[in-house]
């Protein structure tokens, strides 16, 4: 290019303000003074850089790596750059404003990729220039040797553990050993095998392990040559069974037990027995799969196991958002392990208080209900007993909510604050009790007991008689569904909460100021969503309980179009991936877990989309004060 | 690029020894080369009327494209003195007569310009109406037009959307428009300078889709 510089017109008068040599490339320099870090810069340094970019376009599927020729800092103009590592991994995902420099993550993280995932307007700063910037200031170079890098490190401090069978086997071996004596009756020694729900026993002869006997044995051994009772347990045991230091890899335990076809091991612990393996033993190291983390559940004999298993979940959480898992999944697995942990103290009630005296349900309310629960969720349940019950048969379910309740309490599924729990009389009733109960609310709506009562028209089944919590929603869509009162009084709770669009407008004019809005995701963002499409489920007799599915079932029944009930569940996945990315970020820096935001810290790109979220729940509120409260204001 | 050799052999003469005629000597680009090997310059002009009978350039903008990147050190914009008053079209462009009548005259402009157009390809969104006036002030000046090669992003655009069957409406060929097609952000417009800046991300946006990971040639965006 020549180095003539342009005529400048409207010459400016002697002003101590940095101008650009060419002033038509002020947005350049605007947009760039509203990413980080290069706010830090001085409006002279960065106007010197300015005219120092180039722009590229790159389509979705373009990647950076290793080999890219052009280094620098590349920062998004529009469009979207995922970061991934060699394993895959997510990173990070970029928008609008953020930046990333290849070569500097390489440096740092090994081979690290960069993809176009939307069509994306990039200013590639060249590596010099950048350089030069990094050197001359402080607060930008330290954004990138800072903080940036710590996040990615944070990130990889939560990779699943790639080499989980190199562990020792004592870390997934149970020390919770059922023994027997070689003297035994093989029918004493099953009794007790059935009662701890164990499929093997080691048989002891004195101090020594003598043998193991194992379900197999006893088919094999015992059952199929049809062995009198008082047979003793040495007669058919595997005598001197092999054995495995504890100190040995799961992996060396695995080749151990496939080629010689062990389901069971012992575990010697310095020379004595100190524990065993099993085949399922070794499947469950594979902790961080959700669906191993449920049947651990299942597996435990009481709440301190339970809750040891529990309190891994905010760790797993992260893995397994790192690992690109969508809000949805995300809450449907939170929603399963909160329910096998319901039904796991129930057994255990059941274990301590016997049968139950007629059939019965526990329920869950709310979030639990709806299969979109997170961390942090408080526990919402009751109980429905059959009609049939006796007066002096209502105790054991008092003695069986009280220990469920604690139980979840003690978990980490605290104490419900409006006291819509199970242990509490109002929450435990007879069927019959309960249907009076809807009618009554049904009937005379109050706006205090619209917004107490419509937690509880979100309800499943998590265990017990199906048919009774059948039963109890069908009278609740039977009386709902044509009470336009008892709609326009829920009407009025979902349109209680508007969204909080205001808070963006004032973000965009005091960009600098102090103010410290915090946003409540659940309370503004996800509630209004559960409740207008709550509402219109009951007013349209859906029995459906999840937010999608009830949308599916609006739409097929034509009482919604395809485009609002999209829009709605977009919005709704969205706000709750932004609570997710959220809470993972406050468990990785220890915090404790919010549904609170600052606007200020999320990415331009989270922002524009968070405002869209809003704005497609404010014209769904729109709609429904025209529906549902017309003439009522 | 032979019909340019052609058609430049016939003013050979006149343009001796001028800006126009050292622009000339530069090589023209090969149109069998990755478009990325070819050197760009994208131009907006402002005019005080659409119609190059009577309006005037007033204003001009480039900046240049080279390996696929836009270079912003290589952005100009030049104000046109102006040889009649701006009159209703001040409007539009925001340009007073009072900034015109100190710019530079029209020929000074176009030789700045056909100093840094020596072997590009140029770009403008509808050529046909900068080319016009770009070609007035040449005929002015050295008794020629310009005769560079030129891409229009507005006909490229059109003949892909009639490609694809799509409808094209009054003011789907906006330079929006375009651009919106192509994800690219909002940007401030009517200046010669911005648009041009404009024009060269939806440029650089067409190729990019258009070629694929493939190679993609010059001639194919002519």
């Amino acid at each position: 290019m020549s180095d003539d510089s342009g005529t400048q017109v409207a010459a400016a008068p002697e002003s101590p303000l940095p101008r650009l040599a060419v002033p038509e490339l002020v947005p350049v320099a605007e947009f760039l003074e509203q990413s980080l870090p290069f706010n830090e810069l001085p409006r002279a340094e960065l106007y010197q850089v300015v005219d120092k970019i180039l722009v590229q376009y790159h389509c979705r599927g373009d990647v950076f790596n290793r080999g890219t020729m052009e280094a620098g800092l590349r920062i998004v103009r529009s469009g979207a750059v995922e970061i991934r590592d060699s394993d895959n991994k997510l990173l990070d995902r970029l928008g609008e404003g953020e930046s990333f420099h290849i070569g500097g993550l390489n440096a740092e993280r090994g081979e690290v990729q960069a993809t176009v995932i939307e069509d994306a307007l990039l200013y590639l700063l060249p590596d010099p220039v950048y350089r030069g910037l990094r050197e001359g200031n402080r607060g930008f170079d330290r954004y990138f040797s800072g903080q940036r890098s710590r996040r990615l490190r944070r990130a990889a401090r939560y990779q699943p553990e790639p080499n989980i069978m190199m562990q020792e086997v004592r870390t997934v071996m149970s020390t919770d050993l059922l023994t027997v004596q070689s003297t035994d009756s093989v029918q004493r020694a099953a009794q007790v095998m059935a009662q701890r729900r164990v499929s093997s026993a080691f048989v002891m002869e004195g101090d020594r392990l003598a043998g193991i006997m194992t379900d197999r044995d006893l088919r094999v051994r015992f059952v199929a040559p049809a062995l009198p009772p008082e047979t003793r347990v040495r007669e058919i045991m595997t005598p001197d069974p092999e054995t495995i230091d504890a100190s040995q890899s799961i992996f060396a335990t695995t080749l151990l037990m496939t080629q010689r076809s062990y389901h069971h091991l012992p575990v010697m612990v310095d020379g004595e027995l100190g524990g065993i393996v099993t085949t399922s033993d070794l499947i469950l190291a594979k902790q961080d799969d959700p669906v191993y983390l449920v049947q651990h559940i299942s597996r435990q004999h009481d709440i301190e196991g339970i809750k040891g298993l529990v309190s891994g979940m905010a760790n797993l959480m992260v893995q397994w958002v790192n690992s690109g898992m969508r809000a949805q999944q995300v809450s449907q697995i939170l929603t399963a392990i909160s329910d096998a942990v319901t039904v796991r103290l129930i057994g255990l009630a059941e274990e301590k208080l016997g049968p139950a005296p007629v059939p019965w349900c526990w329920l869950g309310f709310g979030s639990q209900a709806r299969a979109e629960q997170l961390l942090g969720a408080d526990q919402d349940n009751g109980i429905i007993i059959d009609d049939s019950v006796e007066p002096e048969q209502l105790p054991w379910f008092e003695s069986l909510a009280n220990f469920v309740c604690d139980g979840l309490n003690e978990c980490g599924y605290v104490y419900c604050p409006g006291d819509i729990m199970a242990r509490t009389p109002e929450w435990r009733q007879p069927l019959s009790a309960w249907r009076q109960k809807v009618r009554r609310w049904v009937t005379t709506p109050t706006p205090d007991a619209a917004m107490r009562v419509s937690i509880f028209f979100d309800l499943r089944s998590i265990h017990g008689s199906v048919g009774l919590c059948q039963q109890l929603q069908e009278t609740m869509l039977t009386q709902s569904s044509g009470n336009s009162i008892f709609l326009a009084a829920l009407a009025a709770n979902a349109l209680d909460t508007r969204p909080p669009l205001g808070i963006f407008r004032r973000f965009v004019l005091d960009r600098d100021g102090e103010h410290r809005d915090y946003l409540d995701l659940k309370k503004r963002g996800v509630l209004p969503i559960t409740e207008m499409v709550r509402l219109r489920a009951l007013a349209n007799r859906i029995s459906a309980v999840n937010t999608d599915e009830r949308l599916r079932a609006l739409v097929h029944e034509k009482h919604m179009t395809i485009v609002d009930s999209r829009n709605l569940v977009d919005a709704l996945n969205f706000i709750q991936h932004q609570r997710i990315n959220h809470q993972c970020g406050q468990i990785v820096r220890g915090e404790k877990v919010t549904n609170f935001i600052n606007p200020k810290d999320l990415p331009k790109m989270a922002k524009e989309q968070l405002r869209d979220a809003f704005t497609i729940i404010d014209d769904a509120q729109s709609a429904v004060r025209q529906t549902y409260r017309a003439g009522m204001g | 690029m032979w019909m340019f050799r052609l058609r430049r052999l016939r003013y050979r003469r006149r343009v001796a020894g001028t800006a126009l005629h050292r622009c000339w000597q530069a090589p023209l680009p090969n149109t069998g080369k990755d478009w990325r090997q070819v050197s760009y310059l994208v131009v907006d002009a402002e005019m005080s009327s659409l119609d190059v009978s009577d309006g005037e350039l007033l204003s001009v903008g480039w900046v240049g494209v080279e390996a696929g990147a836009i270079r912003l050190d290589s952005a100009r914009h030049y104000l046109v003195k102006a040889e009649n008053s701006v009159g209703q079209s001040a409007a539009i462009h925001s340009l007073r007569d009072c900034e015109l009548v100190e710019a530079d005259t029209g020929a000074v402009v176009l030789e700045r310009f056909l100093q840094v157009a020596a072997g590009k390809v140029l770009v403008f969104h509808n050529a046909a109406l900068d080319m016009a006036f770009l070609n007035r002030v040449s005929r002015q000046a050295f008794n020629a037009p310009v005769l560079l090669p030129v891409i229009d992003t507005l006909l490229q655009e059109e003949a892909l959307l009639r490609r694809r069957g799509q409808p094209i409406k009054p003011g789907d060929l906006r330079l929006h428009a375009c651009r919106e097609r192509y994800n690219l952000p909002p940007y401030q417009g009517h200046n010669a300078l911005q648009d041009a800046l404009a024009t060269a991300e939806l440029l650089l946006a067409m190729a990019a889709h258009r070629g694929g990971r493939q190679s993609f040639t010059l001639g194919q965006l002519l």
